[in-house]
């Protein structure tokens, strides 16, 4: 029972991780970005192939999170100007559908160039003991990576002028604007941290497994269900869900059986939206 | 409210070239290719599924990501009653369109009832494609699992790369077509507006705007859930990959926006453009997910409220004449 729930908050903490990348963009304006699973892809193949060359993991992994960091300030800087000049429905739909451009074609270079591109990060050395269930070192990274981002990140929200700033922004962006507050650039620096979060996913991820090329959807839809389930816009929201889905996800995997996990997991987020549409730390 | 017989016939005008251009198409182009005739009629399919999507999104706000997901139902539950027991062809049709819509039905009550926003309706059907995706998978002594379901029972000359099964489907476009001009010139096409102009003042003005969505998804389900189940059998095989997300509802998304959401023509433009890009794509080059992805954003980048939205603006910057349907705007701005 103790490995099972262990396992769950080791995967929970990936999830979140991944969510709150794509929560902060949200929160920011309304845009959800369909590209973050290829975002994530994409530092996986850029740390793999540094890897590939014969260098030091720690440089791939900050390659690798870097040119995620880039392509998101890319996309702000490009194709969501014109999504941001438009008001209410009309951004979120624009959002999705130039933000689903941009997914179909890095994810289409990707394997397209790199059709067996994996990341895989080998953290040489025996189990840890914790609660008396011996976990992987690989798990171990990952988990406090996850944790670490996850403290970080509350740390510079609360405690931080710009960080107060960017709240700011997300609570109401004509006031913050009155109060001398530039949006636009306030967006541009959070689509180079949720960039560098998708690229702190890659590597954390591929403590535990091998990254797949073909990954990117699955990711992105996850980051979806994990961010809308957290509540939109809420770092600490992504990350408590991300633990409960990983929990449920373990607990049913273990208790009743792989395929039906998949449908409860999902039924536990369908249900989480229509029981809480604002999610569970959504204002 | 009474409709004067010229304005129904000027409604129908559209509905009437379409569909003799779309019927003599095989003999002034494809002709007895079964290769081209099979592009012509997936074409054919998506732009049906097209006009229900645009009926639950495009009229009534709800982002329906289920559309592969409805079909799949539609599909499936028609092949899986004709497989299980000795009912005809027909009979299993009607069951997976029942179904579908029922399901379609459904998943509008759960949205209206939470008051869930477009956002939200998207993410929770989004969910209902992912677990009904799983549902195939893990079935597998029903549904044959990733091997898929052989279907029978549709004559060989209806076969999706016969020109027979080109004109079911192109009789079944039309068919959709006719039923969402109709609605478009009843009261409900005037509820559809006003509540998708303005949900708040429409519900002031006395729509019932929880009706008017549910209407609207059980209908536009039903055409998505007959288009999947025929398909089934026109195919004669399904697997769950001729209902995936990334198959279907991508696609439909974004030539529905494409064409222009809401309008009639829409989906048919978009479906018959996006196949011949295809099938220019598969032909010539190496990565087509990347030209793909390109020319979405360009697409929604160039001309954001489609293709007919901008043609009919510029036709009526040169023609400023009346013309003799209804304005879609509402008046008393």
């Amino acid at each position: 029972m103790t490995a099972v729930v262990l396992d769950g908050i080791v995967l929970g903490l990936a999830f979140g991780l991944l969510g709150v990348g794509m929560t902060l963009v949200y929160g920011l304006g309304g845009v959800l970005n369909l590209a973050y699973g290829q975002i994530v892809v994409l530092a996986a193949i850029v740390a793999s192939i540094v890897m590939d060359d014969g260098r030091a993991t720690l440089l791939a992994a900050v390659l690798g999170v870097l040119a995620a960091a880039g392509v998101g300030v890319l996309l702000d800087l490009t194709l969501m100007r014109p999504v941001y000049r438009e008001r209410g429905e009309e951004r979120t739909l624009l959002g999705l559908l130039l933000t689903l451009g941009a997914a179909f074609v890095i994810g289409g270079v990707l394997t397209w160039r790199y059709p067996d591109g994996a990341l895989y990060i080998n953290i040489t050395g025996d189990p840890v003991s914790v609660l008396g269930v011996p976990m992987t070192r690989g798990s171990i990274w990952a988990s406090v990576i996850a944790l670490a981002v996850a403290a970080l990140l509350l740390l510079f929200f609360g405690a931080t002028t710009f960080g107060r700033g960017v709240r700011s922004v997300i609570q109401d962006e004509v006031g913050a604007r009155l109060v001398g507050i530039n949006p636009s650039f306030v967006r541009t620096v959070i689509f180079a941290l949720s960039g560098a979060l998708a690229g702190i996913v890659a590597i954390s991820t591929a403590m535990v497994g091998p990254l797949t090329v073909n990954a990117g959807f699955e990711l992105t839809t996850f980051a979806l269900i994990v961010t809308v389930v957290g509540g939109l816009g809420s770092v600490a929201g992504a990350f408590l869900a991300g633990v409960l889905l990983g929990v449920v996800q373990s607990l049913s995997a273990h208790y009743i059986g792989q395929y039906i996990t998949t449908i409860i997991l999902l039924g536990a987020a369908a249900l989480t939206i229509l029981i809480r549409p604002r999610g569970l730390l959504g204002r | 409210m009474g409709l004067s017989s010229r304005r129904v016939g000027w409604a129908l005008l559209p509905i009437v070239v379409t569909a003799a251009v779309l019927v003599i198409l095989p003999s002034v182009w494809f002709g007895d290719s079964p290769f081209t005739t099979s592009l012509a009629v997936q074409a054919m399919v998506f732009a049906s599924y097209g006009v229900g999507f645009n009926l639950i999104f495009g009229s009534t706000n709800q982002l329906f990501l289920c559309v592969g997901a409805l079909a799949g139902v539609g599909g499936y539950g028609a092949a899986i009653l004709v497989d299980q027991t000795s009912l005809p062809m027909a009979a299993g049709v009607a069951v997976g369109t029942a179904s579908a819509a029922l399901v379609g039905g459904l998943l509008s009550w759960i949205a209206v009832r939470r008051s869930l926003g477009v956002i939200f309706t998207g993410i929770v059907t989004l969910v209902f494609s992912l677990a009904f995706a799983n549902l195939l998978l893990g079935q597998r002594e029903y549904t044959g699992s990733e091997t898929g379901l052989v279907v029978e029972g549709m004559p060989s000359n209806l076969a999706d790369d016969h020109v027979g099964g080109y004109y079911l489907f192109v009789g079944l476009l039309v068919g959709f077509l006719i039923v969402f001009r109709a609605l478009q010139l009843s009261h409900v096409g005037w509820a559809f507006r006003a509540l998708r102009d303005d949900e708040v003042a429409a519900e002031l003005a006395g729509v019932n705007v929880a009706r008017y969505r549910i209407y609207a998804a059980t209908i536009g389900s039903a055409m998505i859930g007959l288009t999947g189940a025929l398909l089934a059998f026109s195919a004669g095989f399904i697997s769950p990959a001729t209902y995936s997300f990334d198959r279907v509802d991508v696609r439909v998304l974004v030539f529905v926006a494409f064409g222009g959401l809401g309008t009639l023509l829409g989906p048919v433009i978009g479906a018959s453009v996006f196949a011949i890009l295809d099938e220019r794509l598969t032909a010539s080059f190496e990565s087509r997910e990347v030209l793909y992805g390109v020319f979405i954003i360009v697409i929604f980048l160039g001309f954001r409220r489609g293709v007919v939205n901008a043609v009919v603006s510029l036709v009526r910057r040169f023609l400023p004449a009346r013309r003799p349907e209804a304005d879609p705007q509402p008046s008393g701005e």
